[in-house]
């Protein structure tokens, strides 16, 4: 099993890509997708989601552009890709149940899955292992983010 | 589903201000929803929605009793969120205002600019 290093009781896999300014993650696929999500510090930031709406499948986009809208009661804001690409599958569940991002970040709240266009060159720009643990803890330091509360039934 | 938001242009108008705290949090919040979405968005603040802007007055707004979240923290937020905001000139003048009274990153439009923008937006919101 994989470590599940955690910053302020925010879980932090080492095995994912972090886009930390976007709060953001990847994981690479083994058919070459990549699946991207929230991280729990941002699932934590947002609070009990209500909403979650990917953009539809075959919507391209750039690194950066939404990849889908989120909200809870106090705050609504976009999920930025961190790769640029075509959308090739939506996650379905958060239709009828946004709160998996809650209970789920890495695992069943996955947000869309893309097809990289420019996997190479922008992969370099995300990070990973200790490297993105580490500077996830300066983030969440310099702002004083809260701690990572979770729901019952959390996973990482 | 409708056709895709983005590149959309919104203009929301608020004339509430801080007096009516509960006026206050929805328009900031759909001005976010917007810009989350991609839209080009802006609010307009006229007539008592003027004073939200004054220097010091917002922090003073709290609109959840259950957090530290002030009218002030809606309106960082919206900017950060790039949404434009904008005060309405004549209405300054009414509250005995002056652009050097406002807080930093709005920026002042008169009365035909503000008709200009409402036709050339996609839609108006008027709160």
């Amino acid at each position: 099993m994989t470590e599940n290093p955690e910053v302020r009781g925010c879980v932090l896999p080492l095995n994912l890509h972090y886009n930390v300014g976007d709060h953001t993650w990847v994981a690479m696929n083994d058919d070459g997708t990549a699946t991207v999500g929230m991280t729990d510090v941002a699932q934590n930031l947002a609070g009990p989601l209500l909403h979650a709406k990917p953009k539809k499948v075959g919507v391209v986009r750039k690194k950066g552009k939404p990849v889908g809208t989120v909200e809870s009661s106090k705050w609504v804001g976009p999920v930025k890709s961190p790769l640029s690409g075509e959308i090739v599958a939506v996650n379905e569940t958060l239709a009828s149940d946004a709160q998996v991002i809650n209970r789920s970040p890495y695992k069943d709240g996955w947000i869309v899955k893309l097809r990289p266009s420019q996997l190479d060159e922008e992969l370099a720009t995300l990070l990973t292992g200790q490297p993105a643990v580490d500077a996830y803890r300066e983030r969440i330091e310099t702002e004083d983010l809260k701690a990572c509360e979770h729901v019952e039934g959390f996973e990482a | 589903m409708s056709e895709d938001p983005e590149g959309k242009k919104i203009l929301v108008i608020q004339t509430h201000g801080v007096e009516t705290p509960n006026r206050t949090y929805s328009p900031l919040f759909y001005a976010m929803a917007a810009a989350a979405m991609e839209m080009e968005v802006m609010v307009w603040f006229t007539m008592d929605g003027t004073n939200q802007l004054k220097k010091g007055a917002a922090e003073k707004v709290q609109l959840d009793s259950s957090s530290d979240v002030t009218l002030k923290t809606m309106l960082e937020q919206a900017q950060e969120a790039e949404v434009e905001l904008r005060v309405c000139q004549q209405s300054l003048a009414l509250f005995d205002m002056t652009m050097d009274d406002v807080i930093d990153g709005v920026e002042i439009l008169g009365a035909t600019s503000i008709i200009d923008l409402a036709l050339e937006a996609d839609h108006v919101m008027y709160f």
